[in-house]
């Protein structure tokens, strides 16, 4: 078996909000210890470092994922936007704005992660209804708002990203609906499993 | 408390299955499998000691991808991340069932890390019951082969580190079928499963069960498939199922463990009920469940009182951003635990594991000597007071000779970075003497119970009586008594405690810890400094929220003394179990209520017992206790009261100030008992307070003056008027939920109190850059301070709100206006602007008159700057930066004012002047399988003064309505002997989004017609919301929970029939 190098760092290359970056990591050194430590970005938050809080939510290849469960072995070759990097991203300067619109956070701490799960939503889903908003958003914590301002920013942000259709109403952005008749489809199938299938 | 490792473990990323199974199955090796690894950081955080050895096992082909089988079925290869599979089209749409489980486990965030194979492997996962109902079967690399087996015998097997998990096999689903799933949690948003249960039927042409299967399992709960269940429905037709024996074969069959949060039998009900009512619909449910006959209340028609909704749309022309919204949602805001510097050490402290114990012993002499560590400091180090306080000062900075709770400080270290600091700790000695553990207020008051503090462990008694009680009773037609319980609730502010501490150089200590009273911060750490108060600077603001849990001391004391003594600036930030485990928390109370009232439904007599824990150490709980028995009565006027309040020391978690501050716990108790009164005697609960209510311009509970606004009886009115219900009361359509509609009505006195030193200050100044600084030392904590100074300020003055550049929470920049909390931030702004604010203005038209060679008189401030007062025109006719500019600093306009909170001359106990008023009324829906509440309606109706801040305003109900909400349904901090075992977010439940009402307004009649200005709401959203929520879940199935949190157990016992009894 002594073939086989196990090792406790390894050398790690991703790209870290556009840059390049390439480090010599150990195997369970936490995406949000290299974060806020090594690269001082501080908009991503530790409140809870088990992954029910959500508020160390980064981008990872579009993905929104907990950076306090991310570690060293997993980040070769990620992608990785932190909230300091969503202005990159159009969904992310829209979500930015309905946000501010709404005053949709009091003390902020939580507001970073909040604003990386939305902008991974509307990525995928720019017509994500409020029922779709509230699953992308389950793991985020909140304790001064009550999320009833969040779920207003959202709603500003979908209108604002072109995606004003609700459930009711037909869409008149075809092209769009097009691009995410999978996910509508998978709501149903969502909602579906929810009751007696057939 | 989470140790740091000093070891990394190796990783190896194993490159064949033989290679991955060698590993992880030599004894000598510390091994183990890893893919998603998202459970590792959970049980490293609760104590599991991480592996040496990690094997990475997603790079094998084998347990890569999804793809369909020959014989229509599915293979899963076992590294697949959930999210995969719910992006998978096959998946979606031949077994949407599986994708249905999948997206109750955990969050998004995780499930993109989460594999199958972790899910199922560690035998505990969500997905195991739906699984097994799938009749899954699973390959697996075993002792050098790969074989394939049913997932049920795999789960049955002994466990082996070298086995591994390469897939899952889920055969096609049945032709035609009925399929059922529910993952039961303790809350709705992102739960830890209190039990699943899953469910598979298939069904022949003529809808006769070909065959069922019906599992269970997920957390604590063993994975079960449950064949006798499943037999029992074989050859029977849909349509003619016994549902109710279905339910109790389940119930008979299921095995499932009682813990902390939840009991065996509700396990085994509420999987059962859920499985039913997910496959018999309907009809299944009825069977289910008891048909009470309900008269369900409708009020009167009443007129609206003159409220406007608090929203965007209603008050765009009033919306306003607050100033720090931009940086928050960017990112950019640097809290105090962000703060770097160079040279900067991290400090850690050392903790007591046990909650009642003598110091024998304490040797740091190893952790001092450990390369990197700069300074470690224990009570040894304390130069002046060793204890603190805002009532009395108990509590010891560090502890010298006892400690009294888990969590206890009895020493610090400060290294150069956080794992130098963690290893010092581990390398403290402290020996105990274990005392005797006192974990409940009423044993803590028995005759002989050891002693947590010296004087004993009645902390305070307090009685009050009026009338005569004991005769009032035979006069009264009704008497309603009961036992109110209220949680343990922990603040759950985002950001934990911590922040950073600077010796400078000439010998002054900058603290910069978040808090909500900097200048009393100061006071208390100079006390145990022995350092003048002025050669300490204390930062509190910006926090990450307090709502109470910042108001006392918290790290700054062990940060301060570690600095001094290393003479390097010091910082910490404590995880959020340290936090948990060593914050304090609201005052849990038992309040015993006897009330009565005569034929006619007119109060008649009311006697309260309050037991409250206190916790180790005193904070603010005897001002709690004072609040609570202010608000005895409610806002009800009762001839006849005895009321004794007691506070008990204990060894359990510390309490004290939490929004509400007592006032909500007697709330819930008095406004269910007038309720329930109302009810017996037959009228409706609108009609019972009304006759009760204590009318404006008449004294207070306590025979105080109070001021002479008073708006509950509009608050009555706009409940009445709510369109709530009309709205669908009763059984849902689909049978699933009753549903019910409650009210109830708050007043929350605002400031400190008549004996408490209340007084505010503010200082108003021009800046050399042109900017109107406004200074209050209040904290920012998320609250909007900041938002309530620009309008105040800007009102007063004449200005735009973007002129004034708020300076709060810096003992060096802003005066002491007193602490934020009590509801009095919204006050002491507004009276400070309005005594600062004519003064300032004067001077800004004087100073710009001598420049513009212009009389005061003819010069306006305006927006940006000043115009002329002769015409319309906004016209500037100088900018306050061309002001600032041309004024030599010394003649900067600057105005200050200090002054009294407005109180009553009541002295005999702590009683409120001024009030700010709710109604809140809720729709609930109460779940007939499993008894848990959802919240479809909030709607809050306030009367808090006009209001300043829309936006803030809003947020402040909102936020503080669900605070409520978590309190009312989920919250709460459970010990075990002194002992928290909810000490993260993984255990303790804060509503999630999930758990957010559907619907949400808020309201507020702005016309207070006094001369006291707005009030705070930061503590009227959390008044009501329990005891409405009460009388919601009374509507819908007549049961008054008298138990918060309220237990779905409860609940499911009020609701369903009770099966045979065996």
């Amino acid at each position: 078996m002594n073939e086989i190098a196990a090792e406790a760092t390894a050398t790690t290359r991703f790209r870290l909000n556009g840059v390049e970056q390439v480090l010599r990591v150990a195997a369970d050194a936490r995406l949000i210890d290299l974060i806020r430590e090594r690269f001082g970005l501080m908009a991503t938050k530790a409140a809870c470092r088990i992954g029910r809080c959500g508020s160390c939510l980064v981008l990872v290849d579009g993905k929104a994922i907990n950076a306090c469960l991310m570690m060293g072995w997993q980040l070769d070759g990620a992608d990785i936007v932190t909230a300091e990097g969503l202005d990159a991203l159009p969904e992310g300067r829209a979500v930015r704005a309905a946000l501010m619109t709404e005053v949709a956070f009091q003390c902020g701490y939580c507001a970073p992660g909040f604003t990386v799960a939305l902008t991974a939503l509307f990525r995928r889903d720019p017509l994500a209804q409020e029922g779709a908003i509230r699953a992308a958003l389950a793991g985020n914590l909140c304790r001064c708002t009550g999320y009833l301002s969040i779920l207003r920013g959202a709603a500003t942000a979908r209108a604002a990203l072109g995606g004003q259709r609700t459930d009711s109403v037909s869409c008149p952005h075809d092209q769009a609906a097009k691009e995410n008749h999978h996910v509508d489809s998978r709501n149903r199938a969502r909602r579906r499993a929810q009751h007696s299938g057939d | 408390m989470s140790e740091h490792r000093s070891i990394s473990p190796h990783l190896l990323r194993a490159r064949s299955l033989q290679q991955a199974a060698d590993l992880a199955g030599d004894p000598g090796r510390d091994a183990r499998f890893i893919a998603g690894a998202t459970a590792l950081q959970l049980e490293c955080s609760r104590g599991a000691a991480p592996p040496a050895c990690l094997v990475d096992v997603t790079a094998l082909a084998d347990l890569a991808g999804i793809a369909e089988t020959e014989g229509g079925g599915i293979r899963i290869g076992a590294a697949s991340r959930l999210a995969e599979l719910e992006r998978n089209a096959v998946l979606l749409r031949r077994w949407p069932l599986l994708i249905g489980t999948i997206a109750a486990i955990a969050a998004p965030g995780v499930r993109e890390l989460a594999t199958i194979g972790g899910n199922v492997a560690t035998g505990t996962g969500c997905l195991i019951p739906t699984l097994l109902a799938l009749s899954a079967t699973v390959e697996v690399f075993d002792k050098g082969v790969a074989v394939s087996l049913p997932l049920r015998d795999y789960l049955g097997l002994r466990p082996d580190r070298g086995r591994l998990l390469m897939a899952v096999v889920l055969p096609p689903m049945p032709a035609r079928h009925r399929v059922a799933h529910r993952k039961i949690g303790l809350r709705w948003g992102f739960t830890p499963s209190v039990i699943g249960a899953a469910g598979v039927l298939a069904l022949d042409a003529d809808d006769r069960i070909g065959d069922a299967w019906f599992a269970v399992g997920g957390g604590t709960t063993a994975p079960q498939l449950l064949d006798r269940a499943g037999a029992i429905l074989r050859g029977q037709y849909v349509e003619t199922v016994d549902w109710l024996a279905l339910r109790e074969a389940l119930v008979d069959e299921i095995e499932a463990p009682s813990d902390r949060h939840r009991s065996a039998s509700y396990r085994k009900m509420a999987a059962a009920n859920a499985l039913v009512a997910e496959l018999g619909g309907a009809a299944a449910i009825e069977a289910l469940c008891k048909a009470p006959a309900i008269k369900r209340f409708m009020p009167a028609a009443v007129a609206r009182p003159a409220e406007i909704e608090v929203s965007r749309p209603a008050l765009s022309d009033r919306w306003r951003l607050r100033p720090d919204i931009k940086d928050k949602v960017l990112g950019r805001l640097r809290y105090l635990t962000d703060h770097r510097q160079p040279d900067m050490l991290v400090a850690r402290i050392v903790r007591a594991d046990i909650p009642h114990a003598r110091i024998v012993s304490i040797d740091v002499s190893a952790a001092e000597a450990l390369p990197g560590v700069a300074a470690v400091v224990a009570a040894s180090d304390i130069k002046g007071l060793n204890g603190y306080g805002i009532v009395l000062q108990d509590q010891p900075a560090l502890c010298a000779d006892k400690v009294r709770c888990v969590g206890d400080p009895v020493a610090a270290v400060a290294a150069v970075d956080d794992a130098t600091a963690a290893q010092a700790v581990a390398l403290i000695r402290v020996e105990y003497e274990a005392l005797a553990v006192v974990d409940d207020p009423e044993a803590a008051l028995a005759p002989g119970a050891p002693a947590v503090h010296a004087a004993g462990n009645l902390q305070r008694e307090l009685r009050f009586a009026r009338g005569s009680v004991d005769e009032a009773w035979n006069r009264c037609a009704h008497v309603i008594e009961d036992v109110y319980i209220t949680p343990r609730q922990l603040h759950g502010f985002m950001e934990t405690e911590g922040g950073y501490v600077v010796p400078e150089a000439d010998g002054s200590l900058t603290v910069g810890v978040g808090g909500q009273h900097g200048a009393r911060d100061r006071l208390q750490l100079s006390r145990i400094l022995a350092m003048p108060q002025e050669r300490i600077r204390v930062i509190t603001s910006l926090t990450g929220g307090g709502f109470g849990g910042k108001d006392e001391l918290t790290v700054q004391a062990p940060l301060a003394l570690l600095a001094l003594k290393a003479g390097k600036p010091v910082r910490i930030h404590l995880d959020r179990a340290e936090s948990v485990v060593t914050g304090r928390k609201r005052n849990p109370m038992r309040i015993r209520m006897r009330t009565g009232c005569d034929a006619a439904g007119r109060l008649v007599a009311q006697e309260v017992d309050l037991l409250v824990d206190c916790g180790a150490y005193a904070s603010l709980s005897p001002s709690v206790l004072e609040t609570a028995l202010e608000h005895a009565c409610g806002p009800y006027e009762i001839a006849n009261v005895r009321t004794r309040g007691r506070l008990a020391y204990t060894n359990n978690s510390i309490c004290g100030a939490f929004r509400g501050f007592g006032a909500n716990q007697m709330s819930y108790a008095v406004e269910c008992q007038v309720a329930r009164l109302a009810d017996r005697v037959g009228i409706g609960p609108i009609e019972m307070r009304r006759i009760n209510m204590r009318k404006p311009g008449t004294p207070g509970y306590l025979g105080q003056e109070v001021a002479p606004t008073d708006r509950l009886f509009e608050m009555l009115d706009a409940a009445g008027a709510s369109d709530l219900w009309g709205k669908p009361r009763g059984p849902s359509d689909d049978r699933r939920t009753v549903v019910g509609v409650g009210m109830a009505l708050s007043h929350q006195g605002n400031g400190l109190g008549s004996v408490v030193p209340d007084s505010g200050a503010a200082e108003l100044a021009l800046s050399s850059a042109g900017r109107i600084e406004a200074a209050y030392g209040l904290d920012e904590m998320g609250q909007g301070v900041v938002a309530i100074i620009q309008a105040a300020v800007a009102a007063a003055v004449g200005c735009d709100r973007d002129d004034i550049e708020p300076v709060v929470g810096d003992t060096a920049r802003a005066p002491d206006s007193g602490s934020t909390s009590a509801s009095r931030g919204t006050y002491v702004v507004w009276k400070g602007a309005s005594l600062a604010g004519a003064d300032f203005n004067r001077q800004l038209r004087e100073a710009a008159g001598k420049l513009l060679r212009r009389p005061a008189e003819e010069l306006r401030v305006a927006h940006g700057g000043i115009s002329d007062a002769r015409t319309n025109s906004d016209d500037l006719l100088i900018s306050f930066r061309d002001l600032a500019a041309r004024l030599a600093p010394d003649s900067l306009p600057r105005a200050a004012c200090s002054f009294e909170f407005p109180k009553t001359d009541y002295r005999a106990g702590n009683a409120r002047f001024i009030f700010a008023f709710a109604a809140t009324l809720v729709r609930v829906a109460v779940d007939r399988a499993t008894g848990q509440v959802r919240v479809l309606d909030l709607d809050q109706h306030t009367a808090a003064g006009p209001v300043l801040d829309p936006a803030g305003y809003l947020g402040q109900m909102e936020g503080g309505g669900v605070q409520g909400l978590g309190f009312t349904l989920s919250e709460d901090i459970l010990l075990e002997q002194g002992r928290i075992v909810t000490d993260n977010f993984d255990s303790y439940m804060m509503p999630a989004i999930g758990d957010a009402p559907e619907r949400a307004r808020v309201f507020a009649l702005e016309d207070l017609d006094d001369a006291f200005g707005p009030r705070g709401v930061g503590e009227l959203g959390i008044g009501s919301v329990t005891p409405a929520i009460a009388a919601a879940i009374a509507d819908a199935i007549g049961y008054w929970p008298t138990v918060t949190p309220i237990s779905p157990e409860a609940l499911l016992a009020a609701v369903s029939k009770l099966g045979p009894t065996p």
